[in-house]
């Protein structure tokens, strides 16, 4: 796997376009976080983000031409899936004390 | 290099389709439909990942976000039956302005950051190096050299999420 960087043929699509795209959908998913109430949908805008910045990731890894990048977002999703798990667990056992799943009133360790 | 290739107008649809359907996942009321835009959201964004010369990360988004990541949430969705939840009222306007404000400065914010930033220069060659045929086999020799530890550390994290999930979701809290 060595040679004249073979990977690294010219992009027909600017990297900057990604790279803005990323950050839009990051910050559409920051939206979802401050303006949501129910945990499940604050909990889908955060997969958002790491997804916006799995993104990035995979654009800085073909700029560089290196496929570390890739690697990482293959350990961000194995770990977004564990966290998915475990998350819905909390969920579903909130559920279960509080018949809700609105941040606001499941406040205990907010202050 | 044409200015209308495929890959642009590629690019466009799947960027777009992305962009519509996260946005579509932060307006609608229920979960079930944020699920399901973002499940299309997904779909855009593995289109990229392919653009972007990574198919497995692409096919990976597709089975394990789509596939199980989200399925489970809208197991979870069905589970609770969340219905009643989600006519609630929204009676905050001013947190409602100052969040999508904040939002809307840092996604500015970043995006500038992001455009401004020097391109980084290409590295030279490594074992790393994205070989465009076949990255698959690439990226498994990768996975199963530089980064067998890591890899087997993320074993032990699924093991250990599948059995906290369990715990917690069958003790009852009285």
């Amino acid at each position: 796997m060595t040679g004249a960087m073979p990977g690294v043929a010219p992009m027909g699509v600017p990297p900057g376009a990604f790279l803005v795209v990323a950050t839009l959908l990051f910050a559409i998913g920051l939206a979802g976080v401050l303006l949501k109430r129910n945990a499940l949908s604050i909990f889908l805008s955060i997969e958002l983000m790491m997804n916006a910045v799995n993104l990035l990731f995979l654009t800085y890894a073909r700029m560089h031409g290196d496929l570390s990048g890739q690697m990482i977002v293959f350990f961000v999703i194995a770990v977004a899936a564990a966290e998915a798990a475990v998350g819905l667990a909390i969920f579903v056992a909130l559920f279960r004390t509080h018949r809700t799943l609105d941040v606001d009133k499941a406040a205990l360790l907010k202050w | 290099m044409p200015a209308w290739s495929g890959e642009l107008v590629v690019f466009g649809f799947a960027s777009a389709l992305a962009l519509v359907f996260a946005l579509l996942m932060v307006v609608v009321k229920t979960p079930v439909r944020s699920v399901l835009s973002l499940i299309a959201t997904f779909f855009g964004l593995s289109v990229l990942a392919i653009l972007l010369a990574a198919p497995f990360i692409a096919a990976l988004q597709i089975f394990v976000y789509a596939g199980a990541i989200l399925v489970l949430f809208l197991f979870v969705i069905m589970l609770l039956n969340l219905r009643e939840e989600a006519a609630e009222k929204d009676d905050r306007p001013v947190q409602r302005t100052l969040g999508l404000l904040v939002a809307l400065a840092l996604g500015g914010l970043l995006a500038g950051a992001t455009l401004r930033a020097p391109v980084p220069p290409r590295g030279v060659p490594t074992r790393a190096s994205i070989p465009v045929p076949d990255e698959i086999p690439a990226l498994g020799r990768l996975l199963f050299s530089d980064y067998l530890f890591a890899f087997e550390v993320l074993s032990l994290i699924l093991l250990v999420a599948a059995v906290g999930a369990l715990l917690l979701s069958k003790r009852r809290f009285e």
